[in-house]
């Protein structure tokens, strides 16, 4: 039997509490993120915002230039956090299975549940009412057989809306989408595939299994599988943290390596104390360097030890950064994160002393 | 490029450079084989970034070309072909027809334009040196190399060149490997070198026993081993090796002098009792006897008796296990030789009719 999966989505999030909070904003395009002036971007903005052509991760300088009419708001996410449990409650009446993505979406299996007859439609319509009884907010639905096609399905009405994807009609509507509306296809994947002639679902399903993966590696069989409307991914309520990083865009490019090692430093010293914060350490560490051009690259390294000390993170730091091309081209953001995670902090280094203790 | 070759003169130099193909690659031409046709015969190349290997075999093309093929599949095709059958390899636009008795393959390629070359090597120093010398100072050394360690300088075997000897050393700062051998060569000071583990164990397996000598260039980040028609690069470890010699005990103190297979024997008796964590052992000495003993974290215990030469202090001191092991295994010499000045100090093993390696262990604290 298919499952039933409900995919919850807050419309314009962030822009809508701001708009809730501050009547004055209502009806006026307002862009939730950095200010102008600064390097930030737009992490949401108001569908009055949209119609200028902004959306959220947009450099606000950009958006600034679209729209200078516009009310740039700086990010008030305890408010957004507030809202995502009140949802998550909402969620909690219906099933246990819900995995959240975000602040403002969600996953929800109600495979099992009996309510509204067990009718998902009535479910999501009936979430929907209920979230905009206690938040004042709307959320728009995707329902379908998979995450990947509720996920797809919940964009199609939005705002407000909701949509269907039944069992039966899954694979003909991959077939007439856009390839750069799969959900984890990205802008570059996007430019890959037209470039290999892939413009559609029904193209991207020619495509033997095998070139897939040759071109796009893991993804390529995940793609393989979802243009089948194949997507067996479970919603899992519980997600053990995989990594945990920081990153810091810089007001102005950077130059100078030594710069660079300083704010990857401190960039370290953030996640390990974060790291401290839930008793955890990790045996991969990754940099992220984006040049001034938007090209973003990352060099990691794993090693055995469990890194929980900072000292060590640091001198990592430099092996990595030697792997870039960081001392040829211009830096706008940096970022360091500790994956491989563990809760197994122990050393044996009391057991067994090093040869080179002592120098 | 189109060309007939006997199953086994294209396998052997497939097995040869198999080994640099990335399993994940990051760029879909690493997964291949790079083929070179010309007038003097076939080569072929395979790289992961850090390690090149290149093979060639003497061949009349019936036409000249280069040209990338899927590594794993040609040979496992050519594996899976009989014994001393021919292949008849003709390559077209982006497809290569693979034929070899009432067999056909297609495979698909990349153009030879795709595949990333190794940076050019600015030779400093050159030497030549026998294969089975080379092949014993990595054999010897080799093990003790870190495996993924923070000290990423660890993570690879250091080579030491001076005017009359070559040294190799390794440590992953518990215990450190060093052996030496003579060399005839005219350099003025010493040059170190670190190569990578992967790099390592791809020069292991290349080099044979024989005392044919080869050539060895050693550049600023790059060092090569020409072959025979095989051809080894590898990138070198940035990084500054510690000082060994600080590390290595001076040869004077007590002195146990042990039959290494019962020692070995010995101490695999008392391991299967150790913290499998730590790998512990209590080396407890006296006159002519050393007492093995080893313990869990449910307190079973093991106690094993063994005769040896001893006539220093009476002493205890904990071991790894496997750091013992590592050692004896790299010899088949009869006896073993340890110097210890005391208690708190490390250990010091060599072979005595085998002075070229020498072997330093850290006490544990148990």
């Amino acid at each position: 039997m298919s499952r039933k999966i409900i995919h919850i989505d807050m419309d314009a999030f962030f822009a809508a509490v701001e708009q809730r909070d501050n009547p004055a904003l209502k009806g006026r395009p307002v862009i939730v993120g950095g200010q102008p002036n600064s390097r930030g971007v737009v992490a949401t903005c108001s569908y009055e915002a949209r119609k200028f052509g902004i959306h959220s991760a947009m450099p606000a300088a950009r958006a600034w230039q679209l729209c200078p009419q516009g009310i740039f708001v700086k990010p008030r996410i305890a408010a957004y956090r507030e809202v995502s449990q009140q949802i998550h409650q909402v969620f909690q009446q219906y099933t246990d299975l819900i995995e959240p993505l975000s602040l403002d979406e969600a996953y929800l299996d109600v495979s099992a549940v009996d309510r509204c007859s067990g009718s998902a439609s009535l479910m999501a319509k009936e979430i929907r009412q209920q979230i905009f009884d206690v938040t004042q907010l709307t959320a728009s639905a995707g329902i379908s057989y998979n995450k990947f096609l509720a996920k797809i399905a919940s964009d199609i009405n939005k705002p407000n809306g909701q949509f269907l994807i039944k069992p039966e009609d899954g694979e003909a509507f991959v077939q007439q989408l856009p390839i750069g509306k799969f959900f984890g296809i990205g802008k570059v994947t996007e430019a890959k595939m037209h470039a290999l002639g892939i413009q559609t679902g029904a193209d991207l399903k020619q495509w033997p299994k095998e070139k897939l993966s040759q071109y796009f590696g893991k993804s390529g069989v995940y793609y393989y599988s979802i243009v089948r409307g194949i997507d067996e991914r479970p919603v899992t309520s519980h997600r053990m943290r995989k990594s945990l990083g920081a990153e810091t865009t810089f007001q102005t490019d950077i130059h100078d390596v030594e710069i660079m090692q300083q704010h990857l430093f401190q960039l370290a010293e953030q996640v390990v104390s974060g790291l401290q914060k839930k008793q955890l350490a990790g045996h991969t560490l990754t940099i992220k360097v984006k040049y001034a051009d938007f090209q973003q690259i990352t060099r990691s390294i794993t090693v055995d030890e469990l890194l929980y000390d900072v000292k060590k993170i640091i001198c990592l730091i430099p092996l990595l950064l030697n792997k870039t091309e960081v001392d040829r081209r211009p830096v706008r953001l940096l970022g360091v994160t500790v994956s491989s995670l563990s809760r197994d902090i122990e050393t044996g280094h009391d057991v067994q002393p090093g040869l080179f203790d002592q120098i | 490029m189109k060309f007939k070759i006997l199953r086994e003169d294209l396998l052997v130099p497939l097995q040869q450079v198999i080994g640099a193909v990335e399993k994940r690659q990051t760029l879909p031409a690493l997964s291949n084989v790079l083929i070179k046709g010309e007038a003097q015969g076939l080569s072929l190349t395979a790289t992961d970034l850090e390690i090149e290997l290149v093979s060639t075999v003497q061949l009349m093309l019936d036409e000249p070309g280069e040209i990338t093929l899927p590594a794993k599949k040609l040979l496992d095709i050519c594996k899976s072909l009989p014994n001393e059958a021919e292949i008849s390899i003709d390559v077209d636009v982006d497809r290569a027809i693979i034929k070899s008795g009432r067999s056909r393959f297609t495979l698909t390629t990349l153009p030879a334009s795709d595949f990333p070359a190794l940076d050019e090597i600015s030779s400093v120093y050159e030497f030549n040196i026998s294969q089975n010398v080379l092949k014993d100072l990595i054999d010897k050394t080799s093990f003790a190399m870190a495996q993924q360690d923070v000290r990423y300088y660890l993570n690879g075997l250091m080579m030491e060149v001076s005017s009359s000897t070559i040294r190799t050393v390794a440590t992953d700062g518990h215990r450190l490997a060093f052996c030496e051998k003579e060399m005839d060569g005219d350099l003025a000071d010493s040059k170190q070198v670190i190569i990578p583990r992967k790099g390592i164990s791809e020069l292991q397996r290349l080099l044979a026993d024989s005392d044919e000598t080869i050539k060895v260039i050693l550049g600023n980040n790059h060092i090569q081993c020409q072959l025979p028609n095989q051809r080894f690069t590898s990138k070198l470890i940035d990084g500054r090796f510690p000082d060994y010699k600080r590390v290595m005990p001076a040869a004077e103190g007590n002195t146990l002098i042990v039959d290494r297979e019962s020692l070995k024997q010995a101490l695999v008796r008392a391991s299967i009792l150790s913290n499998e964590k730590y790998r512990g052992i209590r080396f407890i000495l006296s006159e002519n006897l050393l007492k093995l003993q080893a313990q869990n974290p449910d307190q079973e215990e093991a106690d094993v008796e063994l005769e040896i030469n001893y006539s220093g202090d009476a002493l205890e001191v904990g071991f790894n296990v496997t750091y013992m092991l590592d050692v004896l295994n790299t010899s088949s010499r009869e006896i073993v030789q340890g110097i210890i000045k005391d208690a708190n100090s490390s250990l010091l093993l060599s072979f005595p009719d085998e002075s070229q390696a020498r072997y330093v262990i850290m006490p544990m604290r148990l």
